[in-house]
């Protein structure tokens, strides 16, 4: 039954495409491509729902009929993160179904209403791929499907560069992941053969697997240092494609990561672990700390996506150092901790991104210094934000919190292992943790406070209008995710027990786990009755002009703007941004009056300074070298080919 | 056990601690006078260290040691230096090359980094390991507050917390060295203070200004 | 029996707070040389703000009047973690100190969000500079929370409680003093003390949460103080019950509970004596070296975080 439903999920997403392109002329059936694609992805969303819950396997294996072998699987991994992908899917399409016919016509729309279903499939296809081929097919159509997506906004010189820069590191990325996989031959074939192998395995090529997943799959998620990319490319792409990009695609990453380190490997020894935890702490603190200087809104949330995934591998950190020191129950709550992260910030960062959209489309703009005053003109919008930015920034009561308390949680129990080192490290990753945190408060405060509250801070932002229903719908759906997790954890909490006791055997999710979905509803109660009986009492109100010091003329200018709210952060952590400052004054006679006073700030990351930069001019030098191999002669072309045919056929001879 | 040993037990387990934290507070301080405060705080609870173990072991020595040690380390030499500080009329900030957080995670790295040397060692001396931690903690802060600080007086602290690092070390390995040398030591350095109290003047009177920093001349 | 327990301790919390802000204030006027207001005079001016109007600004949406709202419900929910009397707290075993931690951290979410509201440069500095401290005021907090909760073996902070009772004060772990200095400079941070935040200036070049609770009036406001005024009961609460927690009753009858009652206001007053002290005898931190005050409370944190894990 569930097998029938999932070949049709897949026949059905297949087939919006083509629909699309057949009914393109066809004006009525303008609302078909959004419609067929929700339709598939509920069905999606019922499948991956009694996998997750039921715990049916299920297979499709093309390759008796076809001569490559091609097979997609569902077991319980696969399932939560095909119930990621399609019931986080479901509301950006709903929104998208809006967004896109406002800001795209004729061709461009039909292009993004056929690749859109491609690329939502071929992230299907690598996270239930069980055999080599299918998984890396999945994988490099991924990437170019949402190069081609980003490609929609026109293809200006910085952007070619931005996408350019995108291409280079997936390809870069997937280098290692083929490595990664081409280490398990003669076995690398189907999923089931390398599992088998993998324990045979000596351990130098364990770690050489583990290490080049880590590099693979942290390019995909956009670790520190390998994040170059995601603050270029998730920017210029149309916000419902962003949403889905920092919002699925990245866990897509995490997906092989957790395959590989704990399904094939089984985890190993614990300084994984600690490697993992490290690229958490880096990626986290810098993620923030770079989101916390950006006052464009959408290239913020990119750097916020770099903060969560580093949240991410703090848990997977966690799990690996458990799992090498023998506690599985623990490893099993840090593990569920690092799930539960990527659902809920696929969740609330694609209600961010549909935010950012909803924010472009009423004010045209998503720079924060232009915004302003946008709750008063766009409620509901404003309100989904609000949940969300309660949500990113891990409030009580918003799904945020729950998976950085089980985060917590584990780092406490990392105390009671007899290991030293993890005992100590462990603890005061919780420190780290909690000062990200606090950064992502102080960041969002500015987000909500500078874009939807005070006044609006230009002549677009003052006559913003709500965005269509669809969108609103698709925003609201959202939030109530958002809401529903962080008051329910248990709804989502009892499968993920049943998936990490799947990936470590002999793991139950520890009591403490649950401790926390026992209290939630009631502390959510008791705040949702004094709250409302608070509100309730009968408070008169009367409008007055804003206190000014007694003076007239109090205006928007003299609000405070993103940059002037981040300044005393930036200053504290002025190491870590190493601004280019110039102060340009033009003077005139006396020092006083100066005709014309002009500052820049530049901030190129100390990575791409220290990091990048020598090893691009090494690469352009060698490439510069052997250039000169090049000479455009056919006659010379013709000599190298013949000469490597008679040195081939010389090493043939000798071999 | 009746409760002066228990007190005592306790107080040796704990003055590790104590001892980092004064540690600590003298990295944190900004001016010169709570420093000095802070070292006489720290003497005292190797005062307190010393009658504790001395009374645990029956060791008479011991008590009279305690006596010196409070009377040079917790009152004399913290009331000369108070008494320079005053008559010298300088800022009376410690001018660090380091902010004080930046100072106290230095400290607190110093500290760690001590616990793992001594590692090894904690088993075969018997000794208390904390103890010995401490000790090497106060030799590296006392080392590292000589460096970072620019005023004269405050090299006169951290020379101090040096010092009181290695009269630790000596007490926790060997239980102390014979009262003679200990008295010796103890006179030695209270005649150490007093110079170098004179020779702080003498730059004052010379420069106008105590800051070790500004002395480059000194080269030949 | 203990749930009525629990309860009375709540409420008894709440209607202590501006008692204590009272008090601190009455102190403090005494060592400066003045007289001082009456010490009942922040119920007066609670229940004179709750009936007065709301003034609104008009750029002001429904979060401007909602914050205060959040932030009370908040810290009163905080309120129900702490063992006052007793070892057991409303929210016994689920009272975590990660929550804790979080859930004043959506008060202050949701103040700082208030106070940009309101349109004026006031509310964006005060929110700027609270963004400031609270960032770097939270790794300590839960660090110095957590150090006890390694050395207890329990996540709330009942249980902690509890298990500092079962220790006599010899055996108490000396690494209780490093959490202990830390909370407390956490605290002063927290709860806007001085040397970090002035809770008396209007001067626009000191006022932390006064510059950002500057747009409110009238219910709001009162909503304000009087939270603020429950956080500092609270989090002094919280110091004694972590760290000195003897005499607090262990069985319910009515002598331990008087017993308790009674101790519990020596150790009160002791530390709003403290308070006031302080609070009189340092000047006002210059705000760019907060980041180093709270840098300290960090390294102390930190140790005491690994002093735990060592000695366990």
């Amino acid at each position: 039954m569930t097998q029938v439903l999932f070949s049709s999920f897949l026949v059905a997403m297949l087939s919006v495409p083509v629909l699309t392109l057949i009914s393109c002329r066809w004006a009525k059936a303008r609302a078909l491509p959004a419609v067929l694609l929700m339709g598939s992805l509920a069905v999606g969303i019922a499948v991956a729902t009694t996998a997750l819950y039921g715990g049916q396997k299920f297979v499709i294996d093309v390759s008796q009929v076809a001569s490559f072998s091609f097979a997609l699987s569902v077991d319980r991994l696969s399932a939560f993160f095909l119930l990621l992908i399609c019931s986080v899917s479901l509301p950006v399409i709903l929104f998208s179904s809006s967004y896109i016919p406002r800001h795209y016509s004729g061709a461009r729309r039909h292009w993004l209403w056929a690749v859109l279903p491609l690329f939502l499939m071929s992230m299907v296809v690598v996270v239930t791929a069980s055999t080599l081929f299918a998984f890396l097919f999945g994988w490099e159509l991924m990437t170019l499907f949402s190069a081609g997506l980003i490609l929609i906004d026109g293809d200006s010189e910085e952007r070619r560069h931005s996408i350019f820069v995108y291409l280079l590191m997936m390809h870069a990325g997937a280098a290692a992941v083929i490595g990664a996989f081409l280490l398990f031959l003669p076995h690398a074939g189907n999923f089931a053969e390398m599992r088998a192998s993998a324990t045979s395995m000596p351990p130098t090529l364990r770690t050489a697997v583990f290490l080049l997943a880590f590099v693979g799959f942290g390019t995909k998620a956009g670790i520190v240092p390998l994040h170059l990319w995601l603050p270029r490319a998730h920017p210029i792409a149309p916000s419902p494609v962003s949403a889905l990009m920092s919002g699925v695609m990245l866990k897509t990453a995490i997906y092989g990561f957790v395959r590989f380190a704990f399904d094939f490997l089984g985890g190993g020894p614990s300084w994984w672990g600690y490697l993992v935890l490290l690229a958490g702490c880096v990626s986290g603190l810098l993620g923030v700390l770079y989101a916390i200087a950006e006052h464009d809104l959408k290239r913020l949330l990119a750097y916020h996506s770099v903060e969560n995934i580093g949240i991410i591998y703090l848990g997977l950190g966690a799990a690996l150092v458990f799992a090498a020191n023998h506690s599985p129950v623990w490893a099993a709550l840090a593990l569920t901790a690092a799930l539960l992260h990527c659902l809920n910030h696929a969740i609330f960062k694609s209600l961010l991104f549909l935010g950012a959209g909803a924010i472009s489309d009423a004010a045209q703009t998503v720079d924060l210094e232009e915004l302003g005053g946008l709750l008063k003109r766009m409620p509901l919008t404003g309100t989904a934000f609000l949940i969300a930015c309660c949500s990113i920034v891990g409030l009580p009561l918003f799904n945020g919190f729950v998976s950085e308390w089980l985060t917590f949680r584990s780092f406490l129990a990392g105390s009671e292992m007899s290991n030293f080192s993890a005992a100590i490290i462990l603890p005061l990753a919780a420190g780290v943790l909690a000062l990200i945190g606090g950064l992502a408060a102080a960041c969002f405060a500015k987000v909500y406070g500078v874009a939807f509250l005070g006044r609006p801070r230009s002549r677009e932002a003052a006559s913003a209008n709500e965005v269509p229903l669809p969108m609103q719908a698709g925003m609201g759906a959202l939030a109530a995710a958002c809401v529903a997790i962080g008051v329910f954890p248990g709804l989502v909490l009892r499968s993920l027990g049943k998936l990490t006791a799947e990936l470590l055997p002999g793991a139950e999710l520890p009591q403490a786990a649950t401790s926390l979905s026992g209290i939630l509803p009631w502390i959510a109660l008791s705040a949702l009755v004094l709250v409302a009986s608070i509100a309730a009492l009968k408070r008169t109100k009367r409008l007055t002009a804003t206190w000014a010091c007694g003076l007239s003329g109090l205006n928007e200018r003299m609000q405070y703007t993103s940059t002037a709210f981040s300044k005393p952060l930036r200053k504290v952590f002025s190491q870590v941004y190493k601004a280019d400052r110039t102060v340009e004054v033009v003077p005139d006679g006396t020092p006083y009056f100066p005709v014309s006073i002009s500052y820049r700030s530049v901030r190129t990351t100390s990575f791409e300074r220290s990091l990048y930069r020598p090893g691009v001019d090494a690469i352009v030098a060698a490439a510069n070298r052997l250039r000169q191999l090049q000479t455009g002669n056919i006659q010379i072309y013709l000599l190298y080919i013949f000469a490597a045919l008679i040195a081939l056929l010389v090493f043939m001879r000798f071999v | 056990m009746g409760l002066f040993e228990t007190a005592a037990a306790k107080a040796l387990a704990s003055s590790g601690v104590f001892l980092f934290m004064t540690v600590l507070l003298i990295a944190a301080a900004k001016r010169t006078s709570t420093c000095i405060a802070l070292f006489s705080v720290q003497s005292l609870v190797i005062t307190a260290q010393i009658v504790a173990a001395s009374g645990m072991h029956h060791l008479r020595e011991g008590f009279a040691i305690a006596a010196l040690v409070l009377i040079v380390k917790v009152i004399a030499i913290p009331y000369a230096l108070h008494r320079i500080v005053e008559e010298l009329k300088v800022p009376r900030d410690v001018s660090s090359s380091t902010s004080s957080s930046q100072s106290v995670f230095i400290a607190a790295g110093l500290i760690l980094l001590s616990f793992f040397a001594v590692r090894p060692y904690a088993g075969v001396l018997g000794g208390d390991q904390a103890m010995l931690a401490a000790s090497v903690a106060l030799v590296l802060t006392g080392g590292f507050l000589m460096i970072s600080r620019k005023k004269a007086l405050m090299q006169v602290v951290g020379l101090l917390v040096l010092d009181n690092g290695i009269f630790l070390a000596a007490l926790t390995t060997t239980f102390g060295m014979p009262l003679v040398i200990e008295i010796g030591i103890v006179f030695d350095l209270l005649m150490g203070v007093f110079l170098m109290g004179l020779f702080v003047f003498r730059i004052r009177d010379t420069f106008n200004h105590a800051d070790v920093s500004k002395m480059r001349r000194l080269r030949g | 029996m203990t749930l009525a327990m629990n309860v009375v301790q709540v409420l008894l919390l709440i209607l202590m707070a501006p008692l204590v802000r009272g008090v601190i204030a009455r102190l403090k006027a005494r060592i400066q040389n003045r007289r001082g207001a009456s010490v009942w005079r922040p119920y007066s001016d609670l229940l004179k703000l709750f009936r007065k109007e709301d003034l609104v600004p008009p750029s002001a949406s429904f979060v401007f009047r909602l914050a205060p709202i959040v932030v009370f419900t908040a810290t009163l929910v905080v309120a129900a973690f702490v063992p006052l009397l007793h070892g057991s707290a409303l929210l016994n075993a689920t009272g975590d100190f990660v929550l804790l931690v979080y859930l004043l951290a959506l008060g202050r979410f949701f103040l700082m969000l208030g106070a940009m509201d309101g349109g004026s440069s006031f509310g964006g500095m005060g929110a700027s500079r609270e963004a400031l401290v609270s960032t770097l005021a939270e790794a300590p907090f839960l660090l110095a929370l957590m150090s006890v909760a390694i050395a207890a073996h329990t996540s709330s902070i009942a249980g902690m409680v509890r298990w500092t009772m079962g220790q006599n004060f010899f055996q108490f772990s000396a690494v209780h003093a490093l959490a202990f200095v830390a909370m407390a400079l956490v605290s002063i941070a927290e709860t806007g003390r001085m040397p970090v935040d002035n809770p008396t200036t209007h001067l626009e070049l000191t006022m932390i949460h006064e510059a950002m609770v500057l747009e409110y009036s009238g219910p709001s406001l009162a909503l304000i103080e009087w939270a603020s005024g429950i956080k500092l009961t609270v989090v002094m609460a919280l110091l004694i019950a972590l760290f000195a927690p003897w005499g607090m009753a262990s069985s319910l009858s009515p002598l331990a509970i008087a017993i308790a009652s009674l101790v519990l206001l020596l150790k009160m007053t002791a530390l709003v004596v403290a308070l006031a002290l302080v609070e009189s005898s340092v000047a006002k931190l210059r705000m760019y070296l907060v980041p180093d005050f709270l840098g300290v409370a960090s390294a102390l944190a930190i140790l005491a975080v690994v002093f735990t894990a060592l000695m366990r």
